[in-house]
């Protein structure tokens, strides 16, 4: 039997699912902005893309994390890794849709058109959100192997 | 991080025939990994699953859990 549990399977595998899929799309797009064609219908395009890739990988994996193990419900310990995860993870998630609030309003006084597009912030409020996902699960899976 | 509670949960499942960590997780309602942590000291459980627990091996709760020392 494993000494893993069910969410600690569940946040390793969607780490590195994020990390993987997270690095092609970072590729696709310095290869559109290389390309001259970083807009926001690319971008949007790019986007969509690869949520659905990911989409595709996550479900994909917990069927088969699931089938080979069996779901388990969650119990306390669980639940306190995911709320403490959770907490850290939306401050780092604050902390980013503020710094780029900072860097619209900033940009418009330096008068830097490139940080101003809709594609650049749309992706930095993206970067933020995967930066954010990635320290939760991080810090979930550190609470699961060191304690909570 | 480590909680400021020991206990001698491993020591009581271990005694006599022995009883498992899923037979204890199943009779306190919470999973075998949640066993393993509390075992290995990277847990403190709630104090309605200690209780439970300490049933388990008909044990008051206090033999079964204390504060550690710092």
């Amino acid at each position: 039997m494993s000494s893993l549990s069910f969410q600690e399977k569940s946040a390793w595998g969607t780490l590195i699912s994020l990390l993987v899929v997270g690095l092609l799309y970072a590729s696709s797009l310095v290869n559109l902005w290389r390309a001259d064609q970083l807009h926001i219908a690319s971008t949007f395009g790019l986007m969509v893309g690869f949520t659905i890739l990911l989409v595709l990988v996550l479900v994909g994996y917990h069927i088969l994390v699931a089938a080979i193990t069996g779901a388990q419900d969650e119990d306390e310990r669980d639940r306190l890794i995911g709320w403490r995860a959770g907490k850290i993870g939306g401050l780092v998630l604050g902390f980013g849709v503020i710094s780029i609030v900072g860097h619209i309003v900033l940009g418009g006084l330096v008068d830097d058109a490139f940080w101003q597009t809709p594609a650049v912030i749309a992706n930095l409020l993206l970067l933020a959100v995967f930066v954010s996902t990635i320290v939760e699960l991080s810090v979930t899976i550190w609470f699961h192997r060191r304690g909570v | 991080m480590p909680p400021g509670i020991a206990n001698r949960v491993r020591e009581l499942r271990q005694r006599g025939d022995g009883m498992t960590q899923q037979a204890l997780a199943d009779a306190v309602g919470v999973s075998r990994q949640t066993i393993i942590a509390i075992e290995n000291g990277r847990y403190s459980p709630s104090l309605e699953v200690a209780i439970k627990i300490a049933e388990a091996f008909h044990q008051p709760v206090e033999s079964v859990f204390w504060l550690a020392e710092p």
